[in-house]
């Protein structure tokens, strides 16, 4: 449902602010703005809310007794007898209430507190935008980026046609499909947890085409990475059906050091190139620390048996330390070895948070023999551990996002990937390349950022139809969330919920855009004073 | 690195062999259009300290040609030849090796300042980042280095424009980061492309300057592109002239600009207005009649103010208490360089945007007061030509309709009459009559601005806006277009506001001269009393500042020029090693 | 757009240069080239083929209105059920669970989403592109409130505010294609806007004003002829997610109702049946799917030819 973001949009990189007005004031005044704006939709919203139905509709088909009773009873809940914009500036009210710490969102046509529900309501759902926001915004600009790099190779073409796909899926129809394969089928199979030989082939073969396609290089050395990936993935999935892998996958800190030692490598290639051995070095450290330090905390409380803020806090302290590592291992370009040694450092607590979540995978299986069901934000009456109920929210979590996600990622990266063309034929690209600079260098330092500023736009722009997108995804996957406020509202045209849900998301959209505004002029100069 | 060689003569010191040469180099682009042959054979040497100009119009392949020294070209390209910078063959380097040699051997200047710097990055990002690619300077040691670099090169503060963003420095000063970043690796041959053609003239001569003081200091070669045969005087120890992809004629900058051999180079040399000589270069323009007393002036502005809004700041200045005035029939020609609001005038002439304060009288006819069908009646009496030909004309629209729209906008004649005028229009701006049906994008640009000076015409206007109308063009062509100009002003006797920032064009049109300066008149007066015996400071700058394209005339200009700098207590420009 | 041909720096083999060497034989109309561009996207050709296909037989299998047309059942009988209604090639498409035939059926509904579509394409690229013109021409005053109007629809989620209007319309195809129409302009009001905000800048624009051209005659005849290239893309694209917003309108229960059909309300009905008819929910599916991949790549055809700034020759 993007209707906003068009697969096809180019990105203008028009700085948002003429002249050189300061940045705060700019972002103030077009808050102000805002605020005006979400007024005046709030009053059409609710205007044409009032009159999208009959209130007494389900009432006029009864023959009960006391139906001018409850007739009369439903006109004093609702304030019927009052005209529209009576009732918009009872509403209106209430709400204004909220800046004096007595919210009142009004009730719903059954007498419950809209503040109550919301409350609930938008937990859920912020909870699904944000993963989606996220998921979309890593794969989506990583998506755009190799396909531009790669422009016109096989992997652009798939890219290309997945993105043009996901634009062009009804998102409930979808939604059967992703039901179907990703939660039904997938459920017989971990029952098991054996991979059938022709899906291990087709997964190898689909690899041996894409790795091949995005690492570029002639004929000869593609064919060769292409059969190289067939053997390795086609050796490792049955090394992984033998041990029983995807019922009891391996933990430990051996495999964390293994995967931060190959993220450690992939973030200095990325950024400053392998041959730069202080980065390297430094990337290396951190993985190693931060597995020591796995090591240790594992048997006590703070892992065992934690609580979101010290998870938090363990997050803060293994950034601080990464950064630290990094300014200690220095060199020239402190700056740049900083920033690999941060990265590094959370891709290793994210490691670790794999890890440990891999290692209650069998318990979370025993609790839960068919661990993803389809409806609902969490399992009902579940009992098990910190851990245990995060796989739970995890498991539940995934399709509505995936789902959600699928069409701002294909927005992302045909986004990004026009962005990135579109900063590779300017003249200061040209220029880096006239210094000598690889084309890893002109890409990441060159390119990259500048491509990203468009980008922030449309991400604020995405946010909002993304909370309007799951409107759908939450009444297929039967979350408790605004959407399902949102619909009940509007068919008992019940101005309250359907306002609560405008509340929740224009004050979403809005923040957002401040957000982008704020990460416009970060990554601007040209609009900071 | 230092060889102090003061000498300025423009003979070159030719020692040791060739650091840049190509040997038979073709290069051709497979496009939608098909095969595209834009280099057919090209043969060429720079030796150190030596400035080669490579000389020609839009469409020659000089560009091109030095792109291949770095082996920059885009993918649909096709080489052929050799191409050899410091005794390496760009051709037969593999992709590190053309690293190395990118920066290192060779180093690029571009045409346009403005988008040729990073804007994300600061300047010393961008300077550094060279130096420890090449292995030069690491670290705090590399951020003295562009620090000295850039004092070098003549910027002031440098260790506070280290820290700065490309935005916060002029077009001058972003030109010379990027002669200071290309000459941060002590390349052996520097490719200059168009360096100067997007600044003003003053900062022009001060580039030049700098650069030439490169080959001396450091006996850098300076392989220049260029189409400005003032540039390739003031510059070059040799001249190579491309034509449409060959090389049709190389030499001493004497022997070419001076005693040229080729059809095409005399032609070339004879289209370059020169400064100095006056009118009748490319025949004359009428003089006006002398003045009827009560006649009302063509165009007459008194104390023009006019403002530009901003958001949250307060409105930018662009013209500031500007009084003159334009007789019938007489040419005015506003001088000035960019920001110096003389567009901004033409724009409002036309009643394009309003004025803030003071008066613009079309013909005796108050602008700012006029309205409705008198408004309309009024612009009927005025004609405008703009700089860009490709822009001011409606891609949408066939010539025939482009020219008849101001008749049809006025209702004047019907079908047949208008087909008539727009014959007779193209008879005069000496285009065949087959254009009547093509698009703007079918003819050359020199083409389009004959449409574009046929359409001003179309109603005869009494008065001619044209800003900056043959700047968007080939030498040859602005030659041609000038001619059609004078010939028209003959016959149609029209009044015209001449805006340029070329003294040399409005030396040959102009009766009376403007010059301009930040939003402000700084002299006004007869042609012959402004450009040959200038009174303010500024004007004497400029007119020391354009060079003229005979190389002995423009080194006694150049030495005049930094006699007149050093008596305003200023330096000229040069490397400060 | 009009602008495509010129390259801004003089750099390499800007088109400036290339352009200047090609012989004058070969030379197009802005119009000859956007069509040579478009008829070169592989993608856009096969899906133009399509969505041809998908609208011819839609419209003469079942006929329109009283037009009869080739297929011999209609949307409105219970035929004989023929085993468990699969499909047969009695019943190619299968049968309902009430035994319709379920081709004619994803017929209608093909109709009915294609009228939707097109409708609301229409509706919608006449009022965002005379905002967005007004608005970019005139600015000041007229153009603040103009674009505070859009900002008040966009704020309020496309889904959200469609579905209030969707429910007012109580299922009337027509009054669902204005009220749709009404709320997806607003983003090709902001481009339509944005380019001729710059166009007015131009100087064949400054030129036809300082003739003294009237602004209607400067917005119809010089303004909008150049904004083409946006416009046709972005109604396109608007073609697409029309159809999949009707669907999912449908799927809240706030888009066509019964007795008509449309693709939406077809898979909204069925959306239970994948296990037991998997054929009542794939068809409807696939068509929707059909049709709204074929318009994004027309879409994509299109922006390619219009803007070739990216799609210099291939490697």
């Amino acid at each position: 449902m993007s209707f906003h973001s068009y697969p096809h949009a180019v990105p203008h990189g028009r700085p948002p602010v003429k002249g050189h007005e300061p940045v705060l004031i700019y972002i103030l005044r077009r808050t102000f703005a805002s605020v005006v704006v979400l007024l005046l939709s709030s009053v059409l919203l609710f205007f044409l809310t009032t009159k999208a139905g009959d209130p007494y509709a389900d009432l006029r088909g009864s023959n009960a007794d006391n139906i001018e009773q409850l007739k009369a009873a439903r006109a004093a809940t609702m304030h019927l007898d009052l005209d529209w914009y009576e009732r918009y500036w009872i509403w209106l009210k209430g709400v204004a209430g909220c800046f004096t710490g007595s919210c009142d969102l009004g009730t719903t046509r059954a007498g419950q507190d809209v503040l109550f529900l919301t409350g609930t309501a938008a937990g859920a759902t912020m909870r699904l935008v944000t993963a989606a926001t996220l998921i979309a915004i890593v794969i989506g600009v990583a998506l755009g980026i190799l396909t531009a790099i790669r422009q016109y190779s096989g992997f652009d073409y798939g890219v290309t046609f997945a993105a043009f796909l996901f634009f062009s899926l009804p998102v409930f129809w979808a939604a059967v499909l992703l039901k179907e394969f990703g939660a039904i089928r997938y459920n017989d199979w971990i029952a098991t947890g054996q991979l059938g030989p022709v899906m291990i082939v087709l997964v190898a073969a689909v690899l041996a085409v894409v790795i091949p396609s995005t690492l570029g290089g002639d004929r000869r050395r593609r064919m060769i990475t292409g059969g190289t990936t067939f053997v390795f993935v086609v050796a490792v999935l049955l090394l992984l059906n033998l041990l029983d892998w995807y019922r009891h996958p391996i933990s430990g800190p051996f495999m964390v050091l293994l995967v931060s030692a190959g993220a450690a490598v992939l973030v200095t290639a990325i950024v400053s190139g392998i041959r730069n051995r202080t980065a390297l070095y430094a990337a290396l450290t951190t993985a190693v620390v931060g597995t020591i330090a796995y090591t240790v905390l594992a048997f006590t409380p703070l892992l065992a048996d934690p609580s979101w803020l010290g998870l938090f806090g363990l997050f803060v302290v293994t950034i601080v330390v990464s950064l630290l590592i990094g300014r200690i291992w220095g060199g020239y370009n402190r700056k740049q070895v900083m920033l690999i040694t941060g990265v590094t450092g959370v891709v290793t607590s994210l490691v670790v948070v794999a890890d440990i979540l891999m290692g209650y995978w069998a318990s979370f299986l025993g609790l839960k023999s068919r661990p993803i069901s389809t409806i609902g934000a969490q399992t009902p009456n579940f009992t098990g551990d910190f851990w245990q109920r995060l796989i739970d929210y995890g498991t539940q979590l995934i399709l509505p996002t995936v789902l959600l996600a699928l069409v701002s990622i294909a927005t992302h990266s045909r986004f990004t990937r026009s962005s990135m063309l579109e900063v590779l034929n300017q003249d200061y690209v040209r220029t880096a390349r006239a210094k000598g600079l690889s084309e890893r260098e002109v890409i990441v330092k060159h390119a990259f950022r500048n491509s990203l500023i468009p980008i922030t736009t449309i991400v604020a722009f995405d946010f909002a139809t993304l909370i309007g997108g799951a409107v759908i995804t939450e009444t297929v996957f039967g979350w408790k969330g605004m959407g399902q406020l949102f619909q009940e509202g509007l068919v008992n045209v019940d101005p309250p919920p359907v306002m609560a849900f405008f509340l929740v998301t224009g004050t979403a959209a809005i923040v957002m855009n401040l957000i982008a505004d704020l990460a416009y002029a970060s990554l601007d100069p040209r609009i900071r004073r | 690195m230092t060889t102090l060689d003061i000498s300025t003569s423009g003979a070159a010191h030719t020692t040791g062999d060739a650091v840049l040469s190509f040997e038979g180099l073709t290069v051709s682009f497979r496009t939608e259009f098909g095969e595209v042959h834009a280099v057919k054979g090209v043969d060429l040497d720079v030796r150190p300290g030596e400035v080669v100009a490579l000389v020609g119009e839009s469409g020659s392949g000089k560009s091109v040609t030095s792109t291949t020294a770095l082996g920059l070209l885009p993918g649909n390209a096709r080489v052929s030849g050799t191409v050899t910078v410091g005794g390496k063959a760009v051709g037969s380097l593999d992709n590190a090796g053309l690293r190395r040699l990118r920066g290192n051997d060779v180093a690029m200047v571009f045409q346009e300042p403005m988008t040729a710097l990073n804007p994300v990055l600061t300047i010393g990002d961008q300077l550094t980042e060279g130096l420890q690619l090449h292995g030069i300077a690491y670290g705090k040691q590399a951020e003295a280095r562009a620090a000295e670099l850039l004092r070098m090169v003549g910027i002031p503060e440098p260790e506070r424009r280290l820290k700065q963003y490309p935005h916060e420095l002029s077009g001058g000063q972003r030109q010379r980061v990027v002669i200071a970043m290309a000459i941060s690796c002590d390349p052996t041959v520097i490719i200059a492309d168009e360096p100067t053609t997007a600044l003003d003239v003053t900062v022009q001569a001060e580039i030049l300057d700098l650069l030439r003081s490169l080959t001396q200091k450091l006996d850098t070669a300076i392989l220049l592109i260029t189409h400005n045969m003032g540039v390739v005087a003031d510059m070059a120890d040799r001249v190579a002239v491309m034509l449409k992809g060959d090389l049709v004629e190389t030499g001493t900058v004497d022997q070419v600009l001076n005693h040229p051999k080729h059809e095409y180079t005399k032609r070339l040399l004879a289209a370059v207005p020169h400064l100095g000589e006056g009118p009748g270069q490319f025949g004359e323009v009428a003089q006006p009649a002398p003045p009827v007393p009560g006649e009302a002036a063509a165009l007459d502005l008194k104390n023009l103010v006019i403002e530009y809004h901003r958001i949250g700041r307060p409105p930018f200045r662009a013209v500031d208490d500007v009084s003159f005035h334009v007789d019938p029939g007489e040419i005015v020609g506003l001088v000035g360089e960019s920001g110096s609001g003389k567009s901004t005038i033409a724009k409002c002439a036309l009643g394009l945007i309003p004025a803030r304060s003071g008066s613009v009288s079309i013909l005796g006819h108050d602008f700012g007061t006029t309205r409705g069908k008198r408004l309309k009646e009024l612009r009927r009496r005025i004609g405008v030509v703009f700089q860009d030909p490709a822009a001011s004309l409606n891609p949408r629209f066939p010539i025939g309709d482009l020219i008849a729209e101001p008749l049809v906008v006025h209702k004047v004649g019907d079908a047949r009459s208008r087909r008539e005028k727009v014959m007779e229009l193209l008879d005069a701006v000496e285009l065949p009559r087959e254009v009547f049906n093509r698009y703007p994008h079918e003819l050359s640009g020199g083409q389009r601005q004959r449409v574009s000076i046929a359409r001003a015409l179309t109603l005869e206007p009494e008065l001619l806006v044209a800003d900056e109308p043959t700047s968007a063009l080939d030498v040859s062509v602005q030659a041609s277009v000038l001619k059609v100009f004078t010939s028209l002003q003959e016959r149609y006797r029209f009044a015209c506001l001449f805006v340029s920032h070329d003294l040399a064009v409005i030396d040959l049109l102009a009766h009376r001269v403007v010059v301009m300066q930040n939003g402000e008149i700084v002299e006004q007066g007869p042609r012959d009393s402004v450009l040959r015996a200038p009174r303010e400071d500024y004007t004497k700058r400029l007119l020391a500042a354009a060079p003229v394209p005979e190389p002995g005339e423009q080194r006694r200009r150049r030495e005049a020029r930094h006699a007149l700098l050093t008596s305003l207590g200023e330096e000229s420009a040069e490397l400060h090693l | 757009m009009s602008d495509t041909q010129q390259n801004s720096s003089g750099w390499g083999p800007g088109a400036s240069d290339v352009e200047e060497l090609v012989p004058e034989a070969k030379s197009y109309s802005a119009n000859q080239l956007v069509v040579r561009r478009f008829f070169r996207h592989r993608g856009a050709i096969v899906a133009m083929i399509t969505l041809a296909a998908v609208i011819v037989v839609a419209f003469t299998s079942i006929g329109v209105g009283p037009i009869p047309g080739w297929w011999n059942k209609d949307i409105a009988t219970a035929y004989d059920k023929v085993g468990d209604g699969s499909p047969t090639w009695a019943h190619p498409f299968g049968q309902n669970t009430i035994g319709k035939d379920y081709f004619a059926l994803t017929m209608r509904g093909t109709q009915v989403s294609l009228y939707i579509a097109f409708g609301v394409g229409l509706v919608s690229t006449l009022i965002g592109t005379l905002v967005g013109a007004i608005a970019g021409y005139f600015r000041g005053i007229l153009d603040s409130l103009l674009m505070r109007l859009t900002d008040v629809v966009i704020i309020i989620p496309l889904l959200a505010i469609a579905a209030v209007l969707g429910r007012m319309t109580g299922g009337d195809v027509n009054l669902l294609v204005l009220a749709l129409g009404v709320l997806t302009w607003t983003s090709l009001a902001r481009l339509v806007r944005g380019e001729v905000l710059s166009l007015r800048e131009r100087d064949f624009v400054m030129a036809a004003r300082a003739v003294g051209t009237h602004p209607v005659r400067i917005i119809v005849r010089h303004i909008l002829p150049n904004t083409v290239g946006v416009v046709i893309v972005s109604a396109t694209l608007t073609i697409a997610a029309a159809i999949l917003l009707e669907t999912a309108l449908s799927f809240l229960g706030f888009g066509v109702q019964t007795p008509d059909v449309s693709l939406g309300s077809l898979i909204s009905e069925y959306k239970n049946a994948f296990t037991t008819r998997p054929w009542l929910f794939w068809w409807p599916g696939l068509m929707i799917l059909a049709i709204a991949l074929s318009v994004n790549f027309i879409g994509d055809g299109l922006r390619d030819a219009f803007d070739p700034r990216q799609t210099s020759t291939k490697e």
